[in-house]
């Protein structure tokens, strides 16, 4: 071995520290950050006639800012549709009982988030409460398809609010 | 009944491996042996790994600019990149790469040691040879093998940059915002590491078995190099599997 | 007068290795302070006789008694005596990571809880007895066949142990090495009042320090008594073993070979 000794002792050392400093770098630079385990985290429901492509683990927003995850998803055996779990990061905590939520894209291919749009109303939603007003995903390829054969006419639609380009709000 | 061999031989592996466990004790030489270890199979594995990062990085964006492209997604490149690298080709290619280089030298060292007798008079000098030899390259690698990866990936990702947005003409500050919303610290970055480290700590072992128990001829110590590096990879492979279907939900 | 316990003594003892019976019928005692060389043909069992020695073969059949006890299976008494035999092995065994002195220092640093200076003199001391005092920060790779074996033999002492097991240490030496290391077992043997078992089947080097000789050969040993009395045998094995011979009761011509066809007859297909 050419390395001995005080030498050795030092090559290793340089070693470990580039080592951490890059973990450290690639962990600020090329992760979201979120370091916590255990943030602390309420729970909102919301119900939904159509999921799309919405997992566990998709991101809530509020106008294109994170404040929480979708923590799970299960079907209502009586009613056929979707309970969504929200866990909502406790410092947003004062969400107006008339905040709407829907099923957005972040753009064609982009994964399917819950976008919160706060209401105006004077009181919150409690932990464990469900929020009122929900607008189901957009099928796409549905909403080409009766536009196509409808002969033109932009087809009356049944989802509320939503337009059927869907909105690419930047990340 | 060739059945019946491979388990044994699978046996005396486990009992190897919690003899390993068991003669890990921190006293000074151990630790001396231990930074001498690191320095052999870690601090010297860095060139291959750092080269293989770059160019894993620049073909990564290579194919992956070119199929996102067709898609209109090219802006969704470094994510691509990102959760690629972290979740599976950072850990494995770094893994074989590890086993490549230190996990046959690993192997050859022990093959020799049994070859030259110096196996034989530990044991005869009352010094357990797995204690002075075997379990000092272990943790080493355990230790290094995540720090390999992270450099393996910090260079994936210079190289991935410096294609998309200087030769490819993506825009530099949309790559990184891509990456980091995309790349989950926990889910993502500890997962890696963690893998990392139980890559390491396999290879290690499958590389000091196969070493240590080699015939004491030089035709011995080559089988065994050569036997270490396909188990160790095989092996490798199919925890990673195992592993990403464990913790990937 | 009574005579002394001899340091090591074999009664009717068999060894095997893997089910195969290496050697039977084994009576031997090993006067304390002589120097023993055990002779015999390359693959006839000598190492394995070692082997039975230092604990790493239990005997079959029959004791081994190494300083009057026998040589024990519990790993603790097994260490203890180990401490007290020194073993030269035929690879040397140095460690190439470490240093000549790190490597003579380890038996000290390992069993003893001796202060560092101490221990570098003793280090000292060990190679200055073996002629290798200059070579104390030197590498194993960086020594000579010769030198290696030396430092190994310092090692080998490094716990001052009344019995040397000395495993083939001529393999490999030019004739200047050999004498020196000849030279070096007798001369330590009777300064240090060692008991020294060495096998080897380099006879015309052994024979002339040696006090008494063995031969080890078909399974057993055929002869034990003095040198003067092995050269004057009439056992036609020990004969050609002693003069070389290319024939005599082992054969030129190994049997394990297809013997059903002439010699010329294979010769002129191949």
């Amino acid at each position: 071995m050419s390395v001995r000794g005080p030498r050795l002792e030092f090559a290793v050392g340089a070693f470990l520290l580039l080592a951490l400093a890059s973990l450290l770098v690639l962990a600020i630079a090329s992760t979201n950050g979120r370091w916590g385990f255990g943030q602390s985290s309420y729970e909102l429901k919301a119900r939904f006639t159509n999921l799309g492509q919405l997992r566990p683990s998709a991101p809530v927003k509020i106008g294109g800012v994170t404040i929480g995850t979708v923590s799970d998803i299960t079907l209502d055996p009586v009613k056929f549709d979707s309970v969504v779990t929200l866990a909502i990061d406790s410092r947003y905590k004062d969400l107006p009982i008339d905040t709407s939520a829907s099923i957005l894209t972040g753009g064609l291919l982009g994964e399917s988030y819950i976008g919160l749009q706060p209401g105006g109303d004077m009181e919150s939603l409690e932990p464990g409460e469900e929020i009122a007003f929900t607008t189901p995903a957009v099928d796409l390829i549905q909403m080409v398809g009766k536009y196509m054969f409808s002969g033109g006419k932009p087809a009356a639609s049944d989802n509320g609010a939503q337009s059927p380009d869907s909105t690419e709000p930047t990340p | 009944m060739p059945f019946v061999a491979a388990t044994r031989s699978l046996g005396r592996a486990g009992l190897f491996s919690l003899a390993v466990l068991r003669a890990s004790v921190p006293t000074r030489d151990f630790l001396a042996e231990l930074v001498r270890e690191i320095y052999k199979i870690g601090a010297r594995s860095l060139p291959i790994i750092a080269v293989g990062g770059a160019f894993v990085g620049l073909v990564l964006t290579l194919q992956g600019y070119r199929t996102l492209a067709t898609f209109g997604a090219s802006n969704s490149l470094s994510t691509l990149l990102g959760l690629s690298l972290y979740r599976e080709l950072g850990p494995v290619l770094t893994g074989l790469l590890f086993i490549g280089r230190a996990g046959s030298s690993i192997a050859a060292e022990l093959g020799l040691m049994r070859a030259t007798d110096q196996i034989t008079a530990l044991g005869l000098m009352g010094i357990d040879p797995v204690r002075k030899a075997v379990a000092p390259r272990f943790w080493a690698a355990v230790l290094t093998v995540p720090l390999l990866t992270a450099f393996f990936c910090s260079f994936a990702i210079a190289a991935s940059y410096l294609e998309a947005v200087h030769v490819i003409g993506l825009d530099a500050g949309y790559f990184w915002s891509a990456l980091k919303d995309n790349v989950d610290f926990v889910d993502d970055y500890c997962v890696a590491f963690l893998k990392s480290a139980v890559f390491g700590g396999t290879a290690a072992l499958v590389a000091a078995y196969v070493g240590y128990h080699a015939e004491p001829t030089i035709e011995g110590t080559s089988v065994a190099t050569t036997r270490a590096v396909v188990n160790a990879s095989l092996l490798m492979l199919m925890l990673n599997f195992v592993m990403s279907a464990l913790l990937f939900q | 007068m009574t005579e002394p316990a001899p340091a090591v003594r074999l009664s009717a003892v068999r060894l095997a290795r893997g089910g195969r019976t290496v050697l039977d019928g084994l009576d031997l005692a090993v006067p304390a302070g002589s120097i023993t060389a055990v002779l015999g043909p390359s693959g006839s069992g000598k190492s394995t006789l070692l082997a039975a020695l230092t604990g790493e073969l239990a005997p079959a059949a029959g004791t081994v008694e190494v300083f009057g006890r026998p040589v024990p299976r519990d790993a603790r008494a097994l260490l203890a005596l180990r401490k007290s035999i020194g073993v030269l092995l035929q690879g040397n065994g140095l460690l190439t990571d470490l240093s000549v002195a790190e490597n003579v220092a380890l038996p000290l640093r390992t069993h003893t809880e001796l202060p560092a200076p101490v221990i570098a003199r003793l280090v000292a001391m060990k190679l200055h007895a073996v002629g290798l005092r200059a070579a104390a920060d030197l590498y194993p790779r960086e020594l000579s066949g010769g030198m290696a074996r030396r430092v190994a033999l310092a090692r080998a002492l490094a716990l001052d142990p009344p019995l040397m097991l000395y495993d083939e240490p001529l393999t490999g030496l030019d004739p200047i090495a050999s004498g020196v290391v000849m030279a070096l077992v007798q001369r330590l043997n009777r300064t240090l009042g060692l008991t020294s078992i060495v096998v080897s089947h380099h006879v015309r080097e052994t024979l002339p320090i040696a006090d008494h000789a063995v031969v080890v050969a078909n399974g057993g040993i055929v002869f034990a008594g003095t040198p003067a009395e092995l050269e004057a045998s009439g056992d036609p094995l020990v004969r050609q073993f002693l003069h070389g011979e290319p024939d005599g009761p082992i054969p030129f011509d190994s049997r394990a070979f297809d013997n059903s066809t002439p010699v010329d007859a294979r010769v002129k297909a191949a």
